[in-house]
């Protein structure tokens, strides 16, 4: 199994798409902010700084569709019903796997909502 | 699949018996004045829980006087510098002694309850937490009593509050009170983080964790990425009061603004550290009322986590006004509007699980739906000042206000309230009175809509914040009259809660008196300073629904630690994910040490705020000896291997590098540690982006020679210090002492080295903020370096007393992980002030 | 003044509560945008697009706060019977997942296209303006470069786009006109900018909305919207020296007690730039940074005492004056127009 097919999932596996999210965030800022403070004056033009971010948007929702598809197939949402409550080690899994996929839905669109901004205004002001 | 634990065979009376004397001996806590020597969670939260509320109560005063000046416009109750110091302090009071002290203080009571533990891992960390909160309290409600309070503001932007003609003490007073909160916070963190994760009941897998410890567990990592800005900040702020370093001033390079980043990295954060606990006692609460399991379990993983991370996109939502570029103020809005969604989550998960439940009323059930009217107006408010356009005209009205009291008494105070009528029983042992709280509801529910409901519109009136008076005829007199009127009625609800709590009362409440399934109800109430009679096996998310026969069983001793026969207190550590038993774990009992490290600590701070600073350091150092006599005391190696704890389990006592609670405390604070030197590094590249020229032309120093030279020399202290831990496990103790004594000595060297570049090459930190930053950070990696220096001079003495061997190892292997860390800090220090100046 | 609709007096036997809560609740209504400093009462393009988002979002936040406590009631108190699981789950969905996405999503992007259009640029004229403590130093730019200089009023012309400068040498303040605009903070160190699009011609009121010291609620200014031609007439007027027809007793007093080190008034000799500039201060609304009625008595009182009108102020009192050269001063002072 290749090493991001990994059998089972962990609270680092859990964390992973709001950490993604949260990777976007802080590049989207730090490239918006350093260039309109090195610009020149509120009207410049932010386009290599849009386009940094909108490469940023691609790779993280990337990797977040990556974590929620693996998470999918940790919730088994065929095979067993919620609540996973049951003390055995497939539970854990599913519940595990269930909370990653709506942590993955969640910083989906989160990278989408933090990507806006970049889509929808252009210069410094 | 593993074969499921039987508890044991049930003992004759008279063995059960002397086991339960036993327990108790070792348990309860002294009597007279050996009381206040208490570390068990049971007193300590029991503490924390009275002086977070009589803290609330201060500052609720404090809240009144400000609604009585602003009844009438432009009265004179209270003068300019009067008000300014009663609403800075009410701020001030309500954020850092009540609202966060008090999701400690309820974590500390609760939380070993629900997870079946005797205790939290760190009692004495817990009451030094407790009395460095205490003291830093007193402290600064005690200010106004000698108009010596804050007066800028809770949040005390600079320049105004670092103008030290301007800001009397008051301005040192915050930040020393700041500090000990500071100190309690990572207190707390530590205890939470490792609590929920390592001493779980054997069983209890992660995916049937009580969703409080969910909670909490994420706020516990949220403070370690909060709390530390606000103290980087913190040490700035200071260093510019104090000695005139100037970070915040532009006439020398400084920007006002890096303060409110640094703040409000905090500040956004902060809130939600403080509406998540709140909500978490309502995922406990609504299904006991609902009579069934919680719909949407996962949800509220989703929901905790969520939030947890989203709140830290949310900051500079409170600078929408400082001329940052729209794209930038856009991120904010973005991520504050994503960030209703969890929120929302959670409280559609409570009103799914009362539809699929049967509601009963009770007075809990009244408070948390009073809760939710109250949070949801704030919550929707909030995405309102979400949209950056609308927040450029209310931010710092009163319309604001009216938010942010919507969201912190409806996500914070009535579920907390709700909390108290739950909980009640188990802290004390009764029930409060149905009656008074239905008075109690009603008087503080109406109270605060009339109150804050107008307020919306005064400030949509224009009426700004932080004003001690307004002229008539604007339009604000009658809504300031109804919103004081309001007010009052609102304290008089609350007055009838503390009525209920201090009278005295009758009946007894009862095992169990809610029904609940979780296992904070396991015992008698109030809750036995045992915590537990014996620690469960669990295989449920509500055991007292699912596992009808586990009360018994754990009453009559037959599961694990049923028993104290080396007079010691003990509890179970288990592993993060499947709570299997690893450990039987040693935790300290009653002392004043902790008390007494506070007080040092305490002196330390304090004295240093009316600038007596040799007495200052005297206590400084007397606190790091006690705290170094107080490590050395609970680290004792456990006279034997392993020991029988029942129900035929056997389990080590002693533990050593990543598997035991001690590596994690360490790795946890480091944690924090490392995200407060990130803030610094922030710091200077925040002045590199506001400034054309950073470091200023000509190259200013500190040069590349000595930074490079402390860098290697730091490093090779690192390998040495790896090596003494390797040498030891290999049973050299020659080997570890003569590597450490290398190692200290090439750190004692780093260190000087880290401090000669800049000295040398004439960085006057007072002149201009470059060299300001790069004193801050050789200061803070040196600082580092010597706190480094004494881990292996102890490891050295712990290793000549024999209490460090080749077995029984923390020591070093705490120290290694330590250095790990200071390695990392004095690299990219190093980098930062030596390498980045050449490609600036 | 809020206007407050009075209520036939009908007897009720116990309706005294009812009738003052009745009255103050329609006083409200009624005067509910009311007020100089009301961003309900719109007179600028910024205004009026954010009351518009107001009320929007209003109607929404009622709505959705009825749904949704309505449901919790209802599940609580109302029908507290077991409801079926899936449709509870299917709740957790809906309710807490895709509707609020859609409509935080829509309301986002309103909210993100809507601030360019805040920020546009200039019409031509520009206005830098400096937060003191605690008092608003004014200074117009004309768009062929023209300087006038003012202090603690606004007047601008209506229909037209104007730029605001801000910056502020000791703390952080922050000018709102909500009648008008969102505000935007002075910060020492950077030069912020806001932009100012009035639409009706009013007197409007301004305020400091960033706290600054023990007179910050003491600090506001005048707003005067003119129509075009009338604002371009008074500019003109603004720029040239003073104008007084008084007695040179006041002007002479006024020189003579140094008020001149502080003070500017084209014109003369007094060319301080510590205070505010006062070279047309008798066409002023108000005084003191938008606190007093400009009276003569109002600044007679404030020559002889601005501590006490405006705790921590940094103008030395002048009380040990006697009185009738404080009021020469302030007779003079009023007559500047």
């Amino acid at each position: 199994m290749r090493w991001f097919q990994r059998a089972n999932p962990t609270l680092w596996t859990l964390l992973t798409p709001p950490t993604v999210w949260a990777l976007h965030f802080m590049v989207s800022y730090v490239v918006a902010a350093v260039y309109c403070a090195k610009a020149d004056g509120p009207f410049s033009a932010l386009g290599p700084a849009r386009l940094t971010i909108g490469v940023a948007t691609v790779l993280a929702l990337a990797v977040i569709a990556a974590a929620g598809w693996q998470a999918l197939r940790h919730a088994e949402f065929a095979v067993a019903e919620r609540p996973h409550d049951d003390d055995t080690s497939a539970d854990r899994d599913r519940q595990l796997g269930f909370a990653t996929v709506l942590l993955s839905a969640l910083s989906l669109v989160a990278v989408v909502f933090s990507a806006l901004p970049a889509l929808l205004i252009w210069d410094c002001r | 699949m593993t074969d499921a634990p039987v508890p044991a065979p049930l003992a004759d009376d008279a063995s059960r018996r002397a086991q339960e004397e036993r327990l108790l001996a070792v348990w309860s806590a002294g009597k007279g004045f050996r009381y206040w020597a208490a570390v068990n969670n049971t007193e300590i939260g029991l503490w924390y829980t009275a002086t977070a509320f009589l803290f609330m109560l201060f500052g609720g005063v404090l809240a009144l006087l400000i609604r009585a000046q602003l009844a009438v416009p432009e009265n004179d109750l209270l003068s300019a510098g009067l008000y300014n110091q009663v609403f800075t302090l009410h701020g001030t009071v309500m954020m850092f002694l009540f609202a966060v002290p008090m999701f400690e203080a309820v974590a500390i009571l609760l939380l070993p309850q629900m997870l079946g533990a005797r205790d939290l891992p760190f009692p004495r960390l817990s009451a030094y937490g407790y009395w460095c909160f205490a003291i830093g309290g007193v402290f600064v409600c005690g200010s106004i009593f000698f108009g010596a309070a804050p007066d800028g503001g809770w949040f005390m932007y600079p320049p105004l509050s670092t103008d030290t003609e301007q800001a009397g003490i008051g301005a040192d007073i915050w930040l020393l009170g700041l500090g000990f909160i500071e100190i309690a916070a990572i207190a707390a963190a530590v205890e939470l983080i490792v609590g929920v994760l390592k001493c779980r009941p054997p069983g209890m897998r992660i995916n049937l964790m009580p969703l409080y410890a969910w909670y909490v567990l994420i706020i516990g990592g949220m403070i370690l990425f909060a709390f530390p800005p606000l103290i980087a900040g913190d040490i700035l702020f200071e260093l510019e009061r104090m000695f005139d370093w100037p970070f915040f001033d532009p006439a020398r390079g400084g920007d006002p603004i890096l303060w409110q980043h640094l703040f409000w990295i905090f500040g956004h954060p902060e809130v939600y550290i403080i509406f998540l606990p709140s909500i978490a006692l309502l995922a406990m609460i609504v299904p006991t009322f609902a009579q069934r399991p919680i719909v949407g379990y996962s949800w509220i993983v989703l929901a905790a986590v969520g939030t947890g991370f989203l709140s830290f996109g949310l900051w500079a939502h409170h600078m929408y006004t400082i001329g940052l570029p729209a794209i930038s103020l856009g991120f904010f809005s973005a991520a504050s509007e994503a960030v209703a969604i969890p929120t929302g989550v959670q409280i559609f998960v409570f009103i799914a699980t009362m539809l699929a439940g049967r509601v009963i009323f009770s007075v809990p059930m009244l408070f948390a739906t009073g809760a939710l009217a109250i949070f949801v107006l704030g919550g929707l408010t909030g995405v309102m000042v979400a949209l950056a356009p609308f927040d450029w005209q209310v931010h710092d009205s009163h319309f604001v206000v009216a938010h942010l009291h919507y969201t912190l008494i409806g996500g914070m105070f009535f579920p907390v309230l709700a909390g108290l009528y739950y909980y009640f029983p188990i802290a004390v042992g009764r029930q409060l009175s149905e009656r008074l709280a239905k008075w109690a509801f009603w008087l503080m529910f109406t109270g605060f809509n009339v109150a804050f409901l107008p307020m919306h519109l005064t400030g949509m009136r224009g009426m700004p914040r932080r004003v001690f008076t307004y002229p008539a005829g604007i339009g604000w007199d009658w809504l300031n009259l109804i919103s004081t009127i309001g007010a009052f009625v609102f304290a008089a609800g609350v007055l009838v809660v503390a009525w209920d709590v201090l009278r005295p009362r009758r009946a007894p409440s009862g095992r169990n008196p809610w029904n609940a399934g979780t296992l904070e109800w396991l015992g008698e109430t109030p809750a036995r300073s045992w915590g537990v009679r014996s620690i469960p096996h669990v295989s449920s998310r509500y055991p007292l629904w699912e596992q009808p026969l586990l009360v018994r069983q754990v009453e009559d001793g037959r599961w694990y630690l049923p028993d104290a026969p080396e007079g010691l207190r003990e509890t179970l550590v288990t592993s993060p994910l499947d709570a299997k038993p690893e450990q039987c774990l040693r935790i300290p009992g009653d002392s004043f040490v902790p008390m007494l490290a506070a007080a040092l600590t305490g002196g330390a701070f304090i004295l240093s705020t009316f600038h007596l600073f040799v007495p200052a350091a005297v206590s400084a150092v007397a606190a790091l000896l006690v705290i170094l006599q107080w490590l050395w005391s609970v680290t004792r190696a456990p006279e034997v291997e392993s020991k029988d704890v029942g129900a035929g389990l056997r389990l080590p006592l002693y533990a050593s590098g990543p598997a035991s609670v001690g590596w994690w405390a360490m790795f946890i604070t480091l944690i924090a540690d490392l995200s407060a030197f990130a803030s610094l590094v922030f710091a200077y590249f925040f002045y590199w982006t506001i400034h054309p020229d950073f470091p200023p032309s000509p190259p200013a120093g500190p040069g590349q020679f000595w930074p490079l030279l402390a860098a290697g020399l730091a490093l090779a202290a690192w390998v040495a210090t790896l090596l003494a831990r390797s040498r030891n496990g290999a049973g050299s103790t020659v080997g570890l002492r003569l590597w450490l004594a290398v190692a200290t000595t090439l750190a004692v060297a780093a260190t000087a080295a880290l401090v000669w570049g800049p000295w040398t090459t004439g960085l006057d930190p007072t002149v201009h903020a470059y060299p300001a930053t790069v004193w801050v950070l050789s200061g803070w990696a040196a600082l580092h370096l010597l706190i480094g220096v004494v881990m292996q001079l102890y490891c050295i003495a712990r290793s000549a007393a024999g209490a460090l061997t080749a077995r029984h190892d923390i020591d070093i292997r705490n120290t290694a992980l330590y250095w790990h860390f200071a390695a990392i800090t004095v690299a990219v220090t190093v980098a930062v002030v030596a390498l980045f100046p050449l490609v600036a | 003044m809020t206007s407050q609709t009075t209520r036939a007096r009908r007897p009720r036997p116990n309706g005294v509560v009812l009738r003052a809560a009745a009255i103050a609740g329609a006083g409200l209504l009624a005067g509910g945008c009311d007020g100089p400093q009301s961003m309900l009462n719109p007179a600028g393009t910024e205004a009026e697009r954010v009351a518009e988002l107001f009320k929007v979002m209003l109607v929404g936040a009622v709505l959705i706060w009825a749904a949704v406590i309505g449901l919790a009631v209802y599940a609580a108190v109302v029908r507290p019977g077991a409801h079926p699981e899936r449709h509870a789950s299917a709740l957790i969905v809906c309710g807490g997942a895709l509707v609020p996405t859609v409509i935080l999503g829509a309301l986002l992007t309103y909210g993100l296209q809507l601030m360019p259009s805040l920020r546009a640029e200039s019409d031509g004229l520009r206005v830098t303006v400096t937060g003191e403590q605690f008092w608003w130093r004014v200074r117009y730019t004309t768009p062929d470069g023209a300087e006038v200089t003012a202090a603690n009023e606004l007047r601008l012309p209506a229909g037209a786009r104007v730029e605001l400068l801000l910056d502020s040498p000791e703390v952080i303040h922050s000018l709102w006109v909500p009648a008008i605009a969102g505000k935007m903070d002075m910060v020492p160190g950077r030069t912020t900018r806001l932009v100012l699009e009035p639409t009706r011609p009013g007197l409007y009121r301004g305020v400091c909305a960033e706290f600054c010291g023990p007179s910050h609620a003491l600090m506001a200014f005048a707003v005067e919207v003119m129509e075009p031609a009338r604002f371009d007439e008074w500019l003109r007027r603004e720029a040239g020296p003073a104008t007084a027809d008084a007695p040179e007793a006041g002007r002479r007093l006024f020189l003579a007690h140094g008020c001149g080190a502080c003070h500017t008034v084209r014109g003369t000799e007094a060319n301080g730039v510590v205070g505010p500039d006062l070279t047309r201060i008798g066409s002023r609304h108000t005084i003191a940074a938008g606190i007093l009625e400009n009276t003569q008595e109002n600044r007679e009182r404030f020559i002889a005492e601005p501590d006490a009108v405006k705790p921590g102020v940094r103008m030395p009192g002048f009380a040990m004056l006697p009185a009738p050269d404080v009021a020469a001063i302030a007779s003079w002072l009023g007559d500047l127009r």
